[in-house]
């Protein structure tokens, strides 16, 4: 039982073999613990053999090292003591495992202020053959806990020698805060080797305790860090054990914490922002105290732009550069800069201003160096960058800017200045730009190249300037070979240069004075570049031969003078003196030679200026001179001139003094040896205008039929222009103030004559109207436009001869037929008594119509009725026409109101007017109608003065229609509307009547009114029928009615007639009318 | 005697109105300054500072029973801590911001040189009592040596607890001018004298 119990137990051993040194022995251990200790009954005889001879171990330990056999071994355990057992069993290199040393590690060291932990192992690899793979595990494991953080594989490769390794690793956690442990194992990778492979067993974990393990360790940690912005941070509080925490906060803001431990508490800041200059704190706030750490927060520096180094002086080279982003960092973890120059290998810390943008860092130059190879360093807590620059210190030479510039030799026309350049140039040359500045000329740049010397005075010398100039001088320098850039601009320095004489004599001409015994001389002023100093005095000299007649000077600013010369001529010199000296005298003769057909021309400007042109004359052999006045005629006249050489034919004279609207006089002269002659006037204007005003006209002569107007020249001053004619305008037209003009008034019967001929002074003008007020306007126009008119009223004579013909003409006419007619009314008297007046019967005749044959017959007879016998009737029809019953009783009393009656009822067909005259009425009776058809109706005949009839009303729809015209009066039947009588019914009378085209009421029937009990008829019958009363009034001597209408009037009136025909009637009355008849006195 | 007192007492009760209109332009300035120091050290105004090392408390007790010359030495060695202590944090400042915030820098500086000048005020009046002036040398040799470096933020607590003492040393010292400048025969004779130590 023992035995095999036993044997069982090595069994599972053999298993386990065990080799660190490949191809020597393998190491068995058994794994019953305890054994070695064991006493001797437990000992074991492990006897092997393989191909060698047998081997024999007696051991006390449960293992045993064998040689790695080539292939198999065979392994006999004999154990002795207590209990004896043999164990018999074979071993192939197969089934051996090949298991590392436990690596050991040497240190493990702890950066607190970068968190990270520096582990150190050696790789035992002198025990290997050269070349193995080697695999390391480490695991780092955190808190009391040790809770696994991370594990990671570290791969070497043996080299047969014992080699130390090394690993970094960077917590995100600060080491203070807990405690860390670390350990390792290791895996070869032992190719050849054909049993299995195993890691080895955890080497011992090495501690780095945490601050929460030491007594009284406290603080917020990490330390003040400086860390880039966006990183995640953990910051931990660690307290004594009796202490709470009550908040941790991050800037202003709390955080939740994570317990490390019981003395320490941790926060997690995500993605930090830029800190302020002073930091941001870390707050730990215990129940009786505070702790802090403060984090700055910022940028690692960025890689230094736009690199430049020169120097000024060949003594510091001075590199500048652009720095990019602010690290957000100060003080002592400020970025810091430092210049290194790898050919020399020295190296220059920077002082850079954090404020100023501008970084610049001086490095001294090396003698016998030209080539710098720069680097530029930058650095700062978070990170570091560099920037390199080779540069050729003779090709960037920037000199400092040059000082103490003095002038220091002067005359009219040159300058030498002077100047001073701090540095060492003496192994360049320099080149240096001189700015010339005047009020007279344009800036000028003037370029000297000297060569370089240390710390120098430099000189240059400016010629070609102008006398008496006030000049403004700097300068600015460079290196000349190589340029790289100017210094800058000295400070200017201020010279003016000394007067030399004018440098010509001034542009003369001459004049004789009207009276002829004296000569004028003009001189222009020398412009400022001629002048060469302040002019003084002109000297004007008159020689006649070599003989001098006459000597003047005369003080600035007069520009002429007068010689008194008499008829003589002389040659006249003129010399502009200023305080340096006398110019070249200008020299002209007064001759001036005499000239035939001079002409005067007419110029207006094209552009700005007037051309003037002329023939060639070859005989002209000193040029042409064109003299003009700036004044036009009044005096003194402003003379220039401008001179012209021979071979000119046309010249465009310009002057600012030319003014529009004013006439410049020109006059060309042409030179000769001998003199001057004038060739040409020339009149023009710069511009022509309209004339001022308006040309004064007067009225020298009127008849019945025109007028003669005269007029007078313009002054010429006012002409402003070449006059080109006047405008004679004339209309009829009164006097009046308030009339327009009469180019302006539109007046249809305005004519115009336009006078072209300037010699004309006058003009009649003709075929006027006699006795009729003419307006007249006189306009002048030139090219520029009309004049401002000047009016005249004129008031033709009456034309006598005419009247008196006008009146004889019509009055013998008049007389002649008059004879004539006597003469024909006497020849042909019987034919006209027949004609005109036939014989008329006697009218008496008639008994029942005696009225109406008197009538019908005076009509023809034109017989005005005798009014005293005859019992007057009358025929009154009152309309409903409200708007003018007056009126109508006005027309029918008016003895020239006219009626037409058609006369249907008479024999004669021709139509006669007949004038009757008002007899008021004298007859009223009423009639009583018996009723018939309604009860209680009576009809009434109502004889009343016509001006005592009521208002007929008028519905308001038909106001429209009514016409005012054709209702005012009476009117004959014959307008009445065809429309209105149909409204009607055609009763047998209503047709009789139609047939005799009668009397009928007035067209608007419709609007007729009937009675009403306000109707004066209705008030004077007392009768309740009065509105159905028929008012009849037949105006006897008004109306003559055709005798068939009258009869059946009568008929219907006075015998009552039948009771259609009465119906009608009272239809006639209901429709609104009335009928008043005044019925003969029979 | 009381005519050699008279111009000695009024040149003391001249000196100590200028001291109290000093102190009392220094105790705004401190107050100023205090308020900068929080915002920009990014402190909590209400944060309680425990007493800083070496800052003398404005706090006594039987402050009334203290002689002339105890109130002067006490305001003179508190001065003479201030002024190392400002001028401490001065360098600490230039140190940690540089160029930054200068304007905090300059009120710092302002504040120092209002302790400096208060310090030769009282060595005046200490003078004045006839006293002898402790001297500064002495007192640094026989001090506690520098203490270790601090944290940032330790020395921000620090700064913040110097001000606040200044701040109240400002007004103790107003009081105990007032107090010396009172014509009582206590402090203007020789027994205030004689029992300060």
């Amino acid at each position: 039982m023992k035995e095999s119990r036993l044997c069982s137990e090595w069994d599972r051993a053999k298993m386990l073999p065990k080799s660190n040194e490949l191809q020597k022995k393998i190491i068995m251990v058994s794994t019953i613990g305890g054994a070695s200790e064991d006493s001797e009954a437990q000992r074991v005889n492990v006897t092997y053999s393989d191909l060698t001879p047998q081997v024999c171990f007696k051991i006390k330990e449960r293992r045993v090292e064998i040689p790695i056999p080539e292939s198999s071994i065979r392994v006999t355990i004999k154990s002795s003591g207590t209990a004896f057992a043999t164990q018999e069993f074979a071993i192939h290199q197969k089934d051996i495992s090949f298991v590392p040393v436990t690596p050991h590690i040497l240190s493990l060291i702890p950066d607190f202020a970068t968190s990270t932990l520096n582990l150190k192992w050696s790789d035992n690899g002198s025990v290997f053959p050269y070349g193995l793979h080697a695999l390391w595990q480490i695991q780092i494991l955190r808190k009391e806990a040790m809770e696994v953080v991370t594990q990671v594989t570290y791969y070497s490769k043996l080299t047969h020698e014992d080699v130390i390794l090394s690993w970094n690793w960077t917590s995100d956690m600060p080491l203070e805060c807990t405690s860390h442990y670390v350990k390792i194992r290791c895996y070869i990778n032992a190719t050849q080797y054909v049993g299995p492979k195993d890691w080895s067993d955890w080497s011992p974990a090495e501690v780095i305790p945490g601050k929460d393990t030491e007594p009284g360790g406290s603080g917020v940690f990490p330390l003040d860090p400086v860390v880039a912005v966006g990183s995640d941070l953990t910051f931990c509080c660690v307290h004594e054990e009796d202490q709470r925490i009550t908040n941790m906060t991050y800037g202003s803001k709390s955080y939740t914490m994570m317990k490390l431990s019981s003395r320490s508490h941790a926060i997690r800041v995500l993605n930090a922002s830029v800190s302020n200059s002073s930091g941001t704190n870390v707050v730990c706030r215990l129940e009786n105290g505070l702790e802090g750490s403060v984090v700055f927060v910022g940028y690692a520096p960025d890689i230094p732009q736009n690199l430049s180094c020169e120097t000024s002086n060949f003594l510091i080279i001075k590199c500048t550069w652009k720095p990019g982003r602010p690290s957000g960092l100060y003080g002592e973890r400020r970025t810091k800069y430092s210049l290194f120059e790898r050919t020399s290998g020295k190296n220059v810390s920077c002082e850079v201003s954090e404020v100023n943008k501008d970084h610049v860092c001086g490095f001294p130059v090396l003698p016998d160096q030209k080539t710098y190879d720069f680097v530029l360093g930058v650095s700062n807590p978070i990170g570091q960058a560099q920037s390199s620059l080779l540069v050729d210190i003779t090709q960037r030479v920037h000199p400092k800017t040059p000082e103490k510039l003095t002038v220091t030799g002067n005359n009219s026309t040159s300058i030498q200045l002077r100047w001073f350049i701090n540095g060492s140039f003496a192994e360049v040359r320099l080149l240096c730009q001189i700015e010339i500045n005047s009020s007279h000329s344009e800036r000028k740049l003037h370029n000297v190249s000297t060569p370089g010397r240390k710390s120098s005075t430099y000189t240059a010398q400016l010629n070609a300037l102008h006398p008496d100039t006030k000049y403004q001088f700097r300068v600015r320098c460079s290196a000349a070979d190589h340029f790289w850039r100017w210094s800058d601009w000295s400070r200017g320095v201020e010279q003016t240069t000394s007067e030399a004489p004018p440098a010509r004599g001034p542009d003369i001409w001459r004049e004789r004075s009207p009276s002829g015994e004296s000569l004028i001389v003009f001189w222009k002023p020398l412009s400022l570049s001629e002048t060469n100093g302040k002019i003084v005095s002109h000297e004007v000299s008159c020689h006649l031969l070599e003989t001098l007649l006459e000597h003047k000077v005369v003080f600035e600013p007069s520009n002429r003078t007068e010689i008194k010369l008499g008829k003589s001529d002389c040659v006249i010199s003129v010399v502009a003196r200023n305080q340096a000296g006398s110019s070249p005298p200008s020299r002209i003769t007064s001759v001036e030679l005499p000239s035939d057909n001079v002409t005067t021309d007419q110029a207006v400007a094209m552009g700005n200026g007037i051309n003037i042109s002329w023939d060639s004359y070859p005989n002209m052999t000193c040029g042409y001179v064109v003299k003009w006045c700036h004044s036009s005629g009044s005096e003194p006249c402003i003379v220039d001139w401008q001179k012209f050489p021979s071979n000119t034919t046309n010249a465009v004279i310009k002057s600012a003094l030319f003014k529009p609207g004013v006439r410049y006089n020109f006059s060309l002269y042409g030179c000769k040896s001998m003199g001057y002659q004038l060739l040409k006037n020339v009149t023009g204007y710069m511009k022509e205008l309209p004339p001022k005003t308006a040309p004064n006209f007067i009225v020298e002569e009127t008849s019945s039929d025109s007028i003669l107007v005269k007029w007078e020249d313009i002054p010429v001053d006012e002409c402003r222009g070449f006059l080109k004619g006047y405008l004679l305008s004339f209309a009829k037209g009164e006097k009046d103030a308030l009339k327009p003009r009469l180019s302006e008034s539109g007046n249809p019967e305005l004519k115009v004559n336009n006078i072209t001929d300037l010699t004309k002074k006058s003009m009649k003008i003709l075929d006027l109207q006699g006795k009729t007020s003419y307006q007249l306007e006189l306009q002048a126009y030139t090219a520029g436009g009309l004049s401002p008119p000047n009016s005249l009223y004129v008031v033709t004579k009456e034309d006598s001869v005419g009247l008196i013909i006008a009146i004889l003409i019509p009055v013998a006419v008049v007389v002649l037929l008059g004879v004539l007619a006597s003469i024909f009314c006497y020849r042909k008297r019987e034919w006209i008594k027949e004609t005109f007046y036939p014989e008329i019967p006697n009218p008496e005749n008639s008994k029942a119509l005696q009225f109406q044959r008197n009538i019908c017959e005076g009509n023809k007879t034109l017989k005005t009725l005798e009014m005293n016998p005859c019992t007057p009737n009358s025929v009154e029809v009152v309309e409903t026409q409200s708007t003018a019953p007056k009126m109508e009783d006005t027309e029918m009393m008016s003895p020239a109101a006219e009626t037409t009656v058609p006369e249907d009822g008479c024999d004669s067909e021709m139509e006669n007017h007949v004038v009757v005259s008002y007899c008021p009425p004298i007859i009223e009776e009423e009639i009583s109608n018996p009723p018939m058809d309604e009860p209680g109706g009576s009809s009434q005949v109502v004889y009343i003065d016509i001006q005592s009839m009521y208002q007929p009303q008028i519905k308001p729809e038909e106001e429209p229609a009514i016409d005012l015209a054709t209702t005012a009066g009476y009117k004959p039947q014959m307008q009445l509307s065809i429309s209105a009588l149909k409204i009607e019914g055609h009763s047998p009378v209503e047709e009789e009547l139609d047939k005799t085209a009668g009397y009928r009421p007035q067209t608007n029937t419709n609007a007729w009114n009937m009675g009403t009990p306000d109707s004066p008829g209705s008030v004077e019958s007392n009768n309740e029928n009065a509105s159905f009363g028929v008012h009849v009034q037949l105006i006897h001597d008004s109306f003559y009615f055709p005798q068939k209408m009258m009869k059946t009037l009568l008929n219907l009136l006075i015998q009552g007639g039948p009771s259609h025909t009465f119906f009608r009637t009272k239809q006639m009355i209901n429709s609104g009318s009335s009928l008043h008849m005044n019925l003969p006195s029979e | 005697m009381a005519a050699a007192d008279s111009p000695s007492a009024a040149l003391r009760r001249d000196l100590c109105s200028r001291g109290i209109r000093l102190a009392g332009k220094m105790r705004a300035d401190v107050v100023d300054l205090l308020d900068a120091y929080v915002e920009q050290q990014g402190l909590d105004a209400s944060a309680s500072v425990a007493a800083v090392e070496g800052v003398p408390l404005a706090a006594v007790e039987r402050w009334d029973e203290q002689t002339g010359t105890q109130r002067l030495l006490e305001n003179l060695a508190a001065y003479r801590a201030f002024r190392a202590l400002l001028a401490q944090m001065l360098e600490e400042q230039r140190e940690q911001l540089g160029e930054a915030d200068a304007g905090l820098g300059r009120a710092l500086a302002a504040v120092l040189l209002q302790v400096s000048a208060f310090t030769y005020h009282l060595e005046e009046l200490l003078r004045l009592e006839s006293r002898g002036i402790p001297g500064e040398e002495e007192e640094e040799e026989d001090g506690p040596p520098p203490p270790p470096r601090l944290s940032l933020f330790e020395q921000k607590l620090r700064g913040l607890g110097v001000l606040r003492e200044l701040a109240q040393w400002a007004v103790r010292s107003v009081r105990d001018l007032r107090q010396l400048a009172k014509p009582s025969p206590a402090t203007g004779a020789a027994p205030g004298l004689a029992e300060s130590p």
